[in-house]
């Protein structure tokens, strides 16, 4: 067995033994694979399977705190088994790990539900602040290039509140139960780096705008959808949104 | 033979400063990705300095000197190792100079589907075969030469027993000494990782180190770990135990060229053992280190 092969099938089986064929792929002999057969029954791997989760779970619950700290244990505890079996929590690195874990989450959650708006609050929280030492305001006049291509800030986002954001914040921050979910009133707030704060509300026209972009789009489609420029150029000056590619990239 | 800095201590951002500019260390050893964060850069990742991070770590370090013990490089990966590493590692040379820096001898990378590269999430252990050796000597030489400062290798502690293995290289040792061998760099002996394994597969810890190539061993590291399901952890999470400080003080009076001792801890546990107990923990290692030089002198 080559290393390559013995390092990708022990690899493979650390990373998510109840995976459907670890092995696939591999040219390996019946002997090699009598080998693996037996390493895997061995009690040293089965050790360093525990460790291996142990390490993944530790870094996840670390990544996806606050919205971990509000679920049920029973569905906390499914979230992470179903993350680190599907390979989650292998990343060293907390922002990248909280980026992936936190969509992960928030497409198990009920939508709407506080839970969820903890969830994409948590992620925008983290992702302004990961942004925030770097951040320099693009030049505006690059909005009269042609073409000009722009995205959502890859250090923002958006979190929406089904009623009045505080009391949701108060219970979290007292450790209370949430609030029941409101169907009336809802409040959209934005997170940038280059707001005070990280964070302000969003208006109706810039959550409409945010919701344009799910994808990169020509500033002129944007104003012939009915999108204002003014309302793109505050968005760009704090980093909700950026210039996509060149010719317009900052 | 390196200049021999004596008793050092990982920098943890956590921990009050006053700690690193107390008389207990002679020099810090720095993670730089625990300084660092990991960017997407095309359809590669990117291992950034954090500039903020560095500054706080600098200022707490002051004027001691700095080793470099890195964790993502996975120089034992057959599909190649991590160049985002190397990359940051360049940056972070140019910024702050290192006097040695060391890495894991593991691998913790395998190849995914469509050219991708998947973390694994725990540093596995090499097999102790020829094209292992070869492999990571060869790579072990070119950092050497790329770095221009001493290239240290960690002896990992492993959990699976029955690894592959070639009967010219044979065990995890002979795989370190053919390295060696090979490609000129050095050895960071981590007598925890020694005691972890003779613990848990039946092996005399003194005759490892004796079977190891002591005349290259540069740092050696000390640390703590628990007991769990009948193992025992490379944990990082607590005092030494007595008997790594017994074998600390067997490998000082055999290995010529050590040039530093370091207490290792992770972040999280050395906030709750707090200062105190870490610095009783530096001082022991210093009482050892002081005898044991005043004997080879």
């Amino acid at each position: 067995m080559t290393l390559l092969d013995f390092q990708t099938a022990l690899g493979r089986l650390v990373r998510a033994p109840d995976g459907s064929d670890p092995l696939r792929s591999l040219r390996l002999t019946d002997h090699e694979r009598t080998r693996l057969d037996s390493l895997i029954r061995s009690a040293g791997y089965r050790f360093t399977v525990e460790v291996q989760r142990s390490w993944c779970v530790g870094r996840a619950t670390s990544a996806g705190y606050l919205t971990l700290s509000i679920l049920p244990t029973d569905l906390r505890t499914r979230l992470l088994d179903e993350w680190t079996n599907s390979g989650g929590g292998t990343s060293s690195f907390f922002a990248a790990e909280a980026e992936t874990l936190l969509d992960f989450i928030a497409a198990h959650i009920p939508n709407p539900s506080h839970e969820l708006t903890v969830c994409r609050l948590e992620q925008a929280t983290l992702r302004a602040n990961e942004g925030v030492a770097t951040f320099i305001a693009p030049d505006p006049v690059e909005l009269d290039r042609s073409p000009c291509l722009l995205g959502r800030g890859r250090h923002a986002g958006i979190a929406n509140f089904h009623g009045e954001p505080h009391p949701v914040v108060s219970a979290l921050l007292a450790h209370k139960p949430l609030p029941p979910v409101s169907s009336i009133a809802e409040v959209t707030v934005l997170f940038a780096p280059g707001l005070d704060h990280l964070c302000r509300p969003a208006s109706a026209a810039e959550a409409d705008l945010w919701q344009a972009l799910t994808g990169l789009l020509e500033l002129t489609e944007l104003l012939r959808r009915g999108h204002h420029r003014e309302d793109v150029a505050a968005m760009l000056q704090c980093g909700a949104l950026e210039y996509a590619n060149d010719p317009c990239a900052p | 033979m390196i200049q021999p800095l004596g008793i050092g201590f990982p920098y943890i951002a956590q921990l009050p400063p006053d700690l690193y500019r107390s008389s207990l260390m002679s020099f810090v050893e720095v993670t730089p990705e625990t300084i660092c964060r990991q960017r997407a850069a095309d359809r590669d990742v990117a291992i950034e300095i954090v500039p903020d991070q560095l500054d706080q770590a600098r200022q707490t370090c002051a004027d001691l000197p700095i080793v470099v013990h890195g964790v993502e490089l996975s120089i034992g990966s057959a599909q190649g190792w991590n160049p985002a590493y190397i990359d940051m590692l360049d940056t972070f040379q140019a910024l702050w100079p290192f006097v040695w820096h060391s890495e894991h001898l593991g691998f913790q990378t395998i190849p995914g589907d469509n050219g991708t590269t998947l973390e694994v999430g725990v540093p596995l252990p090499v097999p102790p075969t020829k094209e292992a050796a070869d492999l990571i000597a060869q790579r072990a030489a070119e950092i050497c030469r790329r770095y221009k400062v001493p290239f240290l290798l960690e002896n990992p502690a492993y959990y699976i027993a029955d690894l592959p293995s070639d009967p010219e290289i044979g065990d995890d040792i002979g795989l370190i000494s053919a390295i060696m061998r090979q490609s000129g760099c050095f050895l960071l002996l981590d007598l925890h990782n020694v005691h972890c394994n003779a613990l848990n597969h039946g092996i005399d810890p003194f005759a490892t180190i004796d079977r190891a190539p002591l005349d290259r061993v540069v740092e050696i590291h000390v640390a703590g770990g628990a007991s769990r399901d009948g193992f025992w952890m490379d944990g990082h999470n607590g005092p030494v135990p007595g008997r790594v400080w017994d074998l600390l003080e067997y490998t000082l009076a055999r290995a010529p060229n050590v040039a530093g001792v370091v207490f290792e801890m992770l972040d999280e546990f050395a906030v709750r053992l707090g200062v105190d107990a870490i610095a009783n923990e530096l001082q022991h290692a210093a009482t050892i280190w002081n005898r044991c030089r005043r004997r080879a002198a």
